[in-house]
């Protein structure tokens, strides 16, 4: 499974308007399209994964991910944040880019980690920051993704 | 609004999930070589708590008893099957009909359902 094949005009936000670390979590989900109470469920699901240890692993990263039953299969979404937002990060700088990763507890193609993996190798290629900055549409994104991961 | 007892108990079985998933050695080691911190892993703890303290104290214990038989007691329902031993549903079942948060066992196996995706 490539990145690129994951991600699409729907799941992608590059002018993420959000204000502080709920706000961002809940507009990635909102990027999902899930129901209400699935919505406010991986809501409280993620702010508690957040609790055990904050996603935000520097260099104006954050993969906030779970597991969780109200999804049925991998979900992802990215987001562009212009100015960087406190996510707790580790280095303790701002994020600006986030991954969202959800899926089912169960998956039989067990794609979840092997993903994570693949985003967070993603997210050390050398020179990312600065060509995440400058995209300008999503095309450029999914390029992007396809160039890092050949 | 107060959350159904289905949502708390499919809360509970994610945070079960996680916290099981805290405790393998080999899966915070792969974690922490993508970058992430579990630096506060006994908050799980805490989070558990909260959620089994809204439970009706019953439905918990129906819960943990489900547990005993099988890893996960909660099983999705889709196109009126249980996930969990591929047996039918009622066909009056309003989990499935009527897209509601109730509280339904499977007849086959007993694992709580609730509705996927």
């Amino acid at each position: 499974m490539e990145l690129k094949e994951l991600f699409n005009e729907s799941n992608v936000e590059l002018n993420l308007d959000a204000d502080g670390k709920d706000e961002v979590l809940l507009s990635l989900i909102g990027l999902l399209k899930l129901d209400d109470k699935a919505k406010e469920m991986l809501f409280k699901m993620l702010k508690k994964r957040e609790n055990l240890g904050s996603t935000g692993i520097g260099k104006g990263f954050a993969i906030p991910h779970c597991r969780s039953l109200v999804v049925d299969k991998l979900n992802v979404a990215f987001a562009r944040h212009p100015n960087g937002v406190d996510f707790n990060s580790i280095d303790g700088k701002p994020a600006n880019f986030f991954f969202l990763i959800v899926a089912p507890p169960v998956e039989i193609s067990n794609y979840y980690l092997p993903v994570l993996g693949k985003v967070a190798q993603f997210c050390k290629t050398p020179e990312i920051v600065s060509k995440l900055r400058s995209l300008k549409t999503v095309d450029d994104f999914l390029e992007l993704l396809d160039k890092a991961s050949s | 609004m107060q959350e159904s007892q289905l949502r708390l108990l499919m809360f509970l079985q994610d945070l079960l999930s996680l916290k099981k998933e805290i405790q393998d050695f080999q899966v915070v080691e792969k974690y922490e070589e993508m970058g992430f911190a579990f630096d506060r892993k006994e908050r799980i703890e805490e989070a558990i708590k909260e959620v089994t303290e809204q439970l009706d104290p019953e439905l918990y214990r129906r819960f943990l008893q489900i547990a005993k038989k099988y890893d996960r007691p909660l099983a999705p329902v889709i196109n009126g099957v249980c996930y969990g031993c591929f047996v039918s549903t009622p066909t009056g079942s309003k989990l499935v009909t009527q897209n509601k948060d109730v509280i339904e066992f499977c007849n086959h196996c007993g694992r709580i359902l609730y509705r996927a995706g």
